[in-house]
């Protein structure tokens, strides 16, 4: 009997001693939502994926979190498109059991998981997701680490005022964030430079022939062209603009930071230059350390200057173990108490997520800048801030008469 | 209105009409011998592009995209017979019943199989060819040189097309199998030889709309979906299996769509078409030049 009692005591401890160091390894997996395949950004879907790796060998090889736990990411493809967003979603959710999901970069993608986010308690982050509803509708589960829209088209109604462009002509896609561009950019016009006449269309994100909306603009003689495409609208826009003489004497401002990436002169050429664009990440800029230390591994490993959206997806990556840790738990409901009361080491600040007014609700804005390219295969390393006036470093120019 | 904006509109409208017709004749063409509506067209122009792309950045160079042209649609063609011979022809010799849902199924296939592997091969993101000529002036346009050059190839290739159709004797025999199947067999040809030429030749066409218009609307995995889609509106206009048809229906869709951009606005440009295709589907099934199906 007593031996009978040692042998089960002897089993009970063995499974006991297998299984705790087992489950103590158990990885905390962390999604990445963001779209690898067309018709959305790929291209930045591919930049968020590498940081938000690097951000998970950071952490693993500093400990990992809670005690020695690996952070797994998962990656899933949402194309740009709401449907595979959603389906994505629920798979990072259910079946991989994510306690958050970042990568997010499409607005409507954004819009159509944080719904989900919510019905499943799991933490969504916008990382280049900019529409203003999205943090507008003050949701428990969703947190943005990047600009809203409104202050994207307050910022570049200021400069399109600073450089007494009086008729400024908006195209953008059917997209929520295109939409969305529209809507803010006729409030700041009217509340920041009420003089001035805006003209917006509006074409299908499925259009690659934007001749005649293009013409249209041409005609109306605009004294600023804003490119609000995404992606290869933004090309179309581009390529397109420059071949019926629309550009560059019409100077162009585009929404944000693709001309950063290597393959903007390579799909443009000559047909790039000139070009103003918003960027949220500049190499002047005075990193953290976390920053900095980022941007050199970075370099290292692809001999060239980060993306912003890699260091948003790594800062993201790092933050949420920060917030594990933070919480000492994997509980959902403990990293989001967490998330919220504390204060992280972005790549260029301290990321809190406070539950202010209107769409500064779970909200984190990184700076805004005006760049501008002025010599075809321009490095971005080289490029001149030109917007805000307290933050340039060169003087924006006018492209000369073709 | 502006009439200058008109003319401009109109000239840009007649430009890309023509070469969306070389889609929508790709399409009729093996309709008109095959029976079948290929859905993955978009793909084969997509091919194009991405073999002319390759073409001129690995071997021919920039400044001959000339080349890189026959050479895309060459491989294309090559394709479309290979695809013919393995995938398509079992509809007509494998006693299969139901040939148009064979034909949908597998083009279909086709078009999710060669999309997928295009992101596979490329990766995700898009590629533009150098340009194929200096921006020039067509009459009141200001208009990119590729689409002025993709314009006159355009020109060529349906010329060629017509001479091949209507002077040699491949071309009498392919119009013969698209009066009769059955009767043609009965001389003597190879109907299914026939068919792979038309397949090849078919997808060939989009190749060439795709390469011709690579650097103007980029190269990336999905580039053919709107090309389809406007091949499909045109061959609806024109008429299901009219060769002049194809032609006069893009240029109608193209101007359609200039009209309807300079007297209500571009940004609904696309609709236009469709107004005009409903308009055609109620007064005119068959299309502009199409014949109603004659039964016995």
């Amino acid at each position: 009997m007593i031996e009978r009692a040692r042998v089960a005591l002897l089993a009970a401890l063995l499974v006991v001693g297998l299984t705790v160091p087992a489950l103590a390894q158990k990885p905390v997996k962390i999604g990445v939502l963001t779209p690898l395949s067309p018709p959305g950004d790929a291209a930045a879907g591919q930049f968020i994926v590498r940081g938000a790796k690097m951000g998970a060998d950071d952490v693993n090889a500093r400990g990992g979190v809670l005690g020695g736990r690996k952070i797994e990411l998962v990656v899933e493809d949402d194309s740009g498109t709401p449907e595979k967003g959603a389906a994505g979603f629920r798979k990072l959710a259910t079946q991989d059991q994510a306690v958050a999901v970042v990568g997010q970069f499409h607005s409507s993608v954004m819009t159509a998981v944080q719904a989900l986010a919510e019905d499943f308690k799991v933490p969504v982050f916008s990382t280049q997701a900019s529409a203003r509803q999205i943090t507008e509708k003050h949701l428990n589960y969703t947190f943005r680490t990047h600009v809203i829209d409104p202050d994207r088209c307050q910022m570049w109604t200021r400069w399109v005022k600073e450089r007494g462009f009086k008729r400024a002509a908006l195209i953008t896609e059917n997209t929520d964030f295109g939409v969305g561009l529209v809507d803010e950019t006729k409030k700041a016009f009217a509340s920041l430079y009420p003089g001035a006449e805006l003209k917006t269309i509006i074409f299908d994100r499925a259009v690659v022939d934007l001749t005649p909306q293009l013409l249209e603009i041409k005609n109306w003689k605009p004294d600023v062209l804003l490119n609000g495409g995404i992606g290869t609208p933004m090309y179309l826009i581009a390529k397109q603009a420059y071949d019926i003489g629309l550009t560059p004497a019409v100077p162009t401002l585009i929404s944000y930071d693709a001309p950063a990436r290597p393959e903007y002169w390579k799909n443009l050429g000559e047909k790039g230059n000139w070009a103003s664009f918003i960027v949220y990440y500049h190499p002047t800029m005075k990193l953290t350390p976390r920053g900095e230390a980022f941007r050199k591994k970075y370099m290292a490993e692809f001999k060239e200057d980060p993306i912003y959206g890699a260091l948003n997806g790594y800062s993201q990556v790092v933050l949420l173990a920060d917030a594990l840790n933070a919480s000492k738990s994997d509980k959902i409901d403990d990293l989001l108490k967490a998330l919220l009361a504390g204060k992280f080491e972005g790549w260029n600040g301290t990321i809190s997520f406070t539950r202010g007014e209107g769409p500064y609700w779970q909200q984190w804005t990184p700076p805004m800048l005006v760049t501008q390219y002025t010599k075809p295969e321009m490095p971005f390393a080289d490029v001149k801030i030109v917007y805000p006036t307290d933050l340039k470093t060169g003087e924006w120019m006018p492209a000369p008469k073709r | 209105m502006d009439a200058l904006l008109l003319s401009q509109y109109v000239l840009s409208g007649v430009v890309i009409g023509m070469i969306y017709s070389l889609m929508a004749l790709g399409i009729t063409f093996i309709y008109s011998i095959m029976k079948m509506i290929n859905w993955g067209m978009g793909e084969f122009y997509m091919i194009g592009s991405y073999v002319q792309y390759a073409l001129i950045v690995s071997l021919v160079g920039p400044g001959r995209w000339y080349l890189a042209l026959p050479l895309a649609m060459g491989a294309v063609f090559v394709l479309g017979l290979v695809v013919q011979r393995f995938l398509l022809r079992p509809m007509f010799v494998g006693g299969i019943e139901r040939r148009d849902e064979y034909a949908t199924i597998i083009t279909i296939a086709l078009m999710v199989f060669f999309r997928n592997l295009a992101i596979v091969l490329g990766g995700p993101n898009q590629y533009a060819p150098p340009d194929y000529a200096r921006p020039v002036t067509l009459g009141t346009l200001p208009i990119s040189g590729n689409r002025f050059v993709a314009l006159l190839a355009t020109l060529v290739l349906l010329g060629l097309f017509y001479l091949v159709i209507k002077k040699t004797w491949v071309g009498r025999a392919l119009r013969g199998a698209a009066q009769n199947r059955v009767g043609i067999q009965t001389a003597g040809i190879d109907v299914l030889r026939l068919d792979m030429l038309a397949f090849g030749g078919g997808v060939a066409l989009a190749a060439a709309a795709g390469a011709l218009l690579a650097p103007d609307f980029l190269v990336y995995p999905e580039n053919g979906a709107i090309s389809t889609f406007k091949g499909f509106e045109i061959i609806v206009i024109g008429g299901l299996g009219s060769i002049l048809g194809s032609v006069v229906g893009g240029v109608l869709l193209g101007v359609i769509e200039a009209l309807g951009s300079v007297f209500v606005s571009a940004a609904y440009k696309d609709l236009y078409g469709f107004l005009l295709l409903i308009a055609l589907l109620v007064f005119r099934p068959t299309g502009l030049f199409g014949e109603r199906e004659r039964s016995v």
